[in-house]
């Protein structure tokens, strides 16, 4: 079974590249947003994970 | 004041209408069939809309994102809803999961065990399925755009 980060990092893979097909044309374009995406989702799921915690216990 | 005088309509000839009014009515029927082909093809399987277009690269990766996250989901034991839940969240769910196509009508005999949501990694699961349907439904609309000349 997939921890909640794998499950996290596989969502964010398959997200951005789809968005990055569907919102850019040139090669290069898909690149820099599938990256920017990526590394994006990852961070705001580590940031409001963070955000969440003092309410959490 | 004297309005400018009306210039008189010329006949169309092949140097000031090149395309045939006709033909651009036929033109743009058969676009929007192939646009309503492209939809329901891609809804059905995930990026068969966009390899109809010859859209290859995109068909491919397409294909490979819905899956991926459809069968993350399912492997996960999330829940697919189902249309007769009785509440709106139920429905709405069902309209997100039934977006994937395919993976929808299969989910039963994928997920031998059924969903368990008394876990986290069920209720990961469900999101992921429905994310699935709801980004397949993004690339149908891409599909029907391309189909209609709007993108490229």
């Amino acid at each position: 079974m997939f921890s909640h980060f794998q499950a996290m990092i596989i969502f964010a893979l398959a997200v951005s590249a789809a968005f990055a097909f569907l919102t850019k044309r040139a090669s290069g374009e898909r690149w820099r947003y599938f990256l920017w995406a990526f590394f994006a989702f990852l961070l705001v799921a580590v940031a409001v994970g963070w955000i969440m915690y003092p309410v959490a216990r | 004041m004297s309005e400018a005088p009306e210039t008189p309509e010329l006949p169309k000839t092949p140097e000031t209408d090149p395309i045939p009014e006709a033909d651009r009515r036929e033109s743009a029927a058969g676009r929007e069939a192939l646009a309503f082909v492209a939809a329901v093809a891609g809804w059905v399987v995930p990026g068969l809309g966009h390899l109809i277009l010859r859209k290859w690269g995109r068909a491919l990766v397409f294909f490979g994102s819905v899956a991926a996250l459809a069968l993350v989901g399912l492997y996960m034991r999330g829940n697919v809803f189902k249309p007769d839940t009785g509440d709106i969240f139920g429905t709405l769910g069902f309209l997100a999961d039934a977006g994937s196509g395919v993976f929808y009508f299969v989910s039963h005999s994928l997920q031998k065990a059924g969903p368990d949501i008394s876990r986290a990694a069920g209720d990961y699961g469900t999101r992921m399925f429905a994310a699935a349907g709801v980004l397949n439904l993004l690339c149908v609309l891409d599909a029907h755009e391309i189909a209609q000349g709007r993108k490229g």
